[in-house]
């Protein structure tokens, strides 16, 4: 089967600096991987790489068996909902509308089939009757959900999230996990996490990204881990690049 | 005062073609000016409205003291806005570390450069005070028709392109996940800000133009969340601005440009007490 993920000893560095070094691992379809690492270890570098937005220093990337750039089609990608301006006057189905941009024909208004498509991703996230409202005025599950109607409307083989789960409350996260549970085996994921505790039993691999990136499975990851430490030399760990 | 004024326009065929050319400004001032708030560009685009002078000056210069007869002054600020927005997106978007010192220096540059070739054109430069504060009343004929022909533009590129500009200025990066051309939009963007600078320029003039690009989409803002229904309440502000500045102005004879933006800076004054007192209520 071909990988979804395939990293080949791959090197990236900002200017001088290392963020991710020597990285060697893949990722099946339908798999659904945790990662895991400190702040400014490279987690979001990663992703960045897996999306095309950066190119590695030396080695290989290929996503669906083609380089990174040319399988964005592939891709649904997940932001924190930090990031966003709440005063930007755009509505919740404007912003779901926005996952199938690629669709969009030169003279600029959406399908009809292709607003019925986002409506229905929004039912799928359970946002059906916010269609109109502003996204600067959801809460932070509900714009978490959106940002994830519009990753999943167009139907992506390869959902990305980055920390899905930042700045929302025991309850919100809950649901965001749940969302993911349904959404297990139709796609792969890789969902950057600070929280691996909440996500221990959905995740089937975990990457933890420190400058070199270490592959574990749940059960190797020791309470270290999951109470958000990463003294990687205190466990017994695997080989970096080993597929357990 | 308003009887007055649609008097004066009935008998004045100078007024009332000020005022059509001031509600064919308002037209971009409001779709354009709403991208340039949403995407917090006010900054970059107060550069480019500067760095016209340039061209102005340079045009002037050409035709004065050069005998060059065929550059016009609107033609030649067109000209400096568009290599200028080229140039300021071009920093923006591959020179990042020092974005905002650079693209100051061009301000600056753009003026003086402006400044330089006017004082050595013959003769005395009225324009010069036309184009730094305004004069709708010295728009021309050919003005208005190539003011048309932008609106024009403008409007067919915004019409197939809004929801391509709409991704670029709330997501860059889902927007370059979809495989647009984000650079390539951001860059055309630009350049239609600098054409809709040029228009506004006739009507408020250099110094003011910011005035007008900014203040009715921010008032738009505060009464809407969507961008589109925003850019129809911010051309609706920006006409109706237009038309009570022209008319002050008129009753007064007061400079028309300094009337409408000050009346438009008054008017965004009063909407933001009201929504923070609503806010605080």
């Amino acid at each position: 089967m071909k990988e979804a993920i395939k990293f080949d000893h791959v090197n990236f560095a900002y200017q001088e600096a290392p963020i991710i070094a020597d990285a060697s691992f893949t990722v099946v379809p339908g798999e659904f991987v945790g990662i895991i690492g400190p702040n400014g270890g490279g987690k979001t570098t990663l992703l960045r790489l897996i999306m095309g937005f950066l190119a590695p220093s030396s080695g290989l990337i290929q996503v669906y068996g083609a380089t990174p750039s040319h399988a964005q089609k592939h891709l649904g990608y997940v932001p924190q909902t930090i990031r966003f301006d709440k005063q930007f006057p755009i509505s919740v189905l404007e912003l779901v509308l926005g996952g199938l941009l690629s669709r969009l024909p030169w003279y600029g208004f959406f399908s009809k089939q292709d607003v019925e498509k986002a409506r229905q991703s929004l039912e799928t996230v359970g946002l059906a009757d916010m269609e109109k409202r502003p996204f600067g005025t959801l809460s932070g599950g509900q714009a978490q959900r959106a940002l994830i109607a519009r990753a999943l409307v167009g139907d992506p083989e390869l959902l990305l999230l980055d920390e899905p789960t930042a700045n929302v409350d025991t309850r919100v996260e809950m649901e965001v996990y749940e969302l993911l549970k349904r959404l297990q085996g139709k796609m792969t994921i890789l969902m950057v996490t600070h929280n691996l505790n909440a996500a221990i039993g959905l995740v089937e691999r975990v990457l933890c990204v420190q400058k070199q990136i270490t592959i574990l499975s749940p059960k190797q990851v020791c309470e270290h881990f999951t109470l958000g430490l990463y003294h990687a030399p205190l466990i017994k760990l695997p080989s970096s690049g080993a597929k357990p | 005062m308003i009887d007055s004024f649609v008097t004066a326009l009935q008998t004045n065929s100078l007024l009332l073609s000020a005022l059509i050319g001031g509600l064919a400004s308002s037209l971009v001032s409001g779709i354009i000016g709403s991208y340039v708030v949403v995407k917090r560009i006010v900054f970059i685009s107060g550069s480019i409205a500067h760095s016209v002078l340039s061209g102005i000056g340079l045009s002037l210069w050409l035709e004065r003291a050069k005998g060059i007869e065929w550059i016009t002054p609107l033609q030649g600020a067109l000209i400096a806005g568009v290599l200028s927005a080229l140039l300021i997106g071009w920093i923006h978007l591959h020179y990042k570390q020092r974005e905002d010192s650079v693209i100051a220096a061009l301000w600056s540059i753009g003026m003086a450069t402006g400044i330089l070739f006017i004082s050595q054109t013959p003769g005395f430069n009225v324009e010069l005070t036309n184009f730094l504060v305004g004069n709708i009343l010295w728009v021309t004929p050919d003005d208005l028709s190539l003011l048309y022909w932008l609106d024009g533009v403008i409007l067919v590129t915004v019409v197939c392109l809004h929801k391509r500009f709409l991704a670029i200025c709330f997501d860059e990066e889902q927007a370059r996940l979809q495989g647009l051309h984000v650079d390539a939009l951001y860059l055309l963007l630009l350049v239609l800000i600098s054409v809709s600078i040029v228009l506004l320029i006739q009507v408020v003039g250099i110094i003011l133009v910011m005035t007008m690009l900014t203040i009715p989409p921010s008032i738009a803002n505060i009464f809407t969340a969507r961008l589109s229904y925003m850019m129809g309440i911010a051309v609706a502000i920006s006409c109706a601005l237009c038309i009570s500045g022209m008319a002050i102005a008129y009753h007064f004879d007061w400079p028309g440009g300094a009337t409408i933006a000050l009346t438009a800076g008054l008017l965004y004054i009063v909407s933001l007490c009201n929504s923070v007192w609503k806010f605080n209520k």
